[in-house]
């Protein structure tokens, strides 16, 4: 029992992190009408700003995060709204998505070129001591990890359900054309999504590379784990990314210690598969609209 | 209170508006009827900033509004209801009447308005936590209405509102506009059941391929044969009557 929980909690530490990642592509989805495929390497970036500010620099750890999150809202959110979306949706979703894909391969490439192919020691964020929990020994580390995943997502959903800035921006995304007729500035509220993806894909990333460790690459497998989590929750629905990313998490765990490690990597394309096949809309998702 | 004048504009390098002008009182119903492309939505998007205007000016209470954006036109007093189902459908009917006074700056005004807004339309209070998804075609159109006075507005432009609607729905849409125009509001409806429309509007107006054809009190253009006959497909042939109001 002690080891089940054990298992279990450590998934829906890691599940929470993909669910960070996945409520950037559900956020995305909302305000473009796209599916970004660079998110994973927007996950990866923020990792090397945060090593160029600690090793490069000489900042400390808490500054160079700081830092590093500023950077990632301005070059993944900003930079990327003004300079890729904007003027390529005009051309359609698929051009877009082509220029994510584009995207994506130019940020690993440029990690690669500037900091190497190896892997980097990432400094955790928060002691990695074991604890005990009802029996099962799981790190502090995961536990914060959790915490603070839920807690944003948490936030996140507070916010667009509870101010009037959040529900413009729902607005914006449900029903674009009404939101301008009423006076909702709808260029900014866009704007704010990528920006909150940024932040999000940035904290993602100071949450995971202290266990996976900084690398080019990182991005492949956590953006198409979080793409997966996206579409099994429910594409158009923030609950949904929440809820897919937790499972795969969880999932993943499960079968890797019960069943075997060797096909672990498979676990999150069967569960698309079937969920396609039997909800096609996601397990939270809503077939016949748009919603933040 | 709004006056239209030799407007022209369009969709990108498609013009349809050829010069309308026309001009309608304060606290009145003014319906605008033609044929399909005649521009008569077009001219309410031309109004409300939400396409290109070539030429020609749009004076509201004798100022100059022409190629303003929605977010002025809603300052200066203007709402604006689209045709078809214009919520947001995920939120609440509550939110979405608080989305109406989202521009604003007075928030706690905006408040009250909505609990004004709520008695005028028991229904919307009934299902103030109620998705707008939720509502059946005619309540969502009544939140757009309602939706439309948060801001307390001087001029309505409403785009066929009776649009899927039961005759009791429309009668009752219909009822509201002429009571909003009893408290002072201007309104200018585009609608397809012309004479329902014209029989409950102080003034009409008849577009034909993007030009005034036709503008009068409402009771005259209604037994005016030629009315009929433009709905019949045929075309006005005395453009003289053009502006005459």
């Amino acid at each position: 029992m002690s080891q089940f929980l054990q298992v279990l909690l450590s998934g829906l530490a890691t599940g929470s992190i993909y669910a960070l990642v996945a409520v950037g592509f559900t956020l995305v989805w909302q305000a473009a009408q796209t599916v970004n495929f660079a998110q994973g390497e927007f996950v990866m970036v923020p990792a090397f700003f945060v090593l160029v500010g600690t090793h490069v620099v000489g900042l400390p750890l808490w500054l160079a995060l700081a830092l590093a999150l500023v950077v990632s809202v301005v070059l993944i959110g900003a930079l990327f709204k003004k300079l890729v979306v904007e003027p390529i949706l005009p051309s359609g979703g698929i051009s877009l998505i082509i220029a994510t894909m584009a995207l994506g391969i130019l940020l690993k490439e440029s990690a690669k070129e500037f900091y190497g192919a190896e892997a980097q020691p990432f400094p955790a964020m928060f002691p990695t001591d074991p604890i005990n929990i009802f029996g099962a020994v799981v790190s502090m580390q995961d536990i914060l990890n959790l915490i603070i995943s839920l807690g944003v997502v948490v936030l996140l959903t507070l916010f667009l359900n509870r101010t009037r800035t959040g529900r413009s921006m729902q607005a914006a995304a449900q029903n674009p054309a009404v939101a301008e007729i009423l006076g909702v500035n709808v260029k900014r509220m866009v704007m704010y999504t990528f920006l909150i993806n940024a932040a999000l894909a940035a904290l993602a990333s100071f949450l995971i590379t202290p266990v996976y460790l900084a690398k080019f690459s990182n991005g492949e497998t956590l953006g198409l784990i979080a793409f997966i989590a996206a579409i099994v929750g429910g594409f158009n629905q923030i609950r949904g990314a929440l809820v897919g990313g937790l499972l795969i998490g969880v999932l993943d765990n499960i079968t890797a210690t019960y069943i075997t490690a060797e096909y672990r990597a498979a676990l999150p394309l069967v569960l698309l598969i079937i969920v396609i096949l039997v909800r096609p809309q996601g397990i939270m998702g809503t077939s016949e609209g748009r919603t933040v | 209170m709004l006056e239209v004048k030799d407007l022209h504009g369009g969709y990108g390098k498609i013009t349809i508006l050829n010069g309308i002008s026309f001009s309608i009182p304060k606290a009145s119903i003014t319906t605008v009827i033609g044929p399909n492309g005649a521009g008569k939505s077009t001219v309410f998007k031309a109004i409300f900033g939400l396409l290109h205007i070539d030429s020609g000016q749009i004076l509201l209470e004798g100022r100059d509004v022409t190629r303003q954006t929605p977010r002025q036109m809603i300052a200066h007093g203007v709402t604006y209801v689209p045709q078809g189902r214009n919520v947001v459908p995920q939120l609440s009917v509550y939110h979405n009447l608080e989305l109406g006074g989202i521009a604003s700056p007075d928030q706690a005004k905006v408040r009250q308005r909505i609990e004004a807004v709520m008695d005028q339309f028991p229904m919307l209070r009934e299902f103030r936590n109620r998705k707008a998804i939720e509502l059946s075609g005619g309540q969502q159109k009544q939140l757009e209405v309602a939706r439309s006075l948060l801001l307390d507005p001087k001029l309505i432009l409403i785009d066929e509102p009776s649009i899927g609607l039961s005759p009791n729905l429309v009668q009752e849409v219909f009822a509201t506009l002429q009571r909003l125009r009893d408290q002072g509001v201007t309104i200018l409806m585009v609608e397809q059941n012309a004479k329902a429309a014209l029989a409950m509007s102080d003034y009409g107006l008849v577009l034909e391929l993007g030009q005034t054809r036709m503008h009068d009190q409402a009771a005259k253009l209604l037994a005016d044969p030629r009315v009929g006959q433009l709905f019949l497909g045929g075309h006005v042939e005395n453009a003289a009557l053009a502006g005459a109001d």
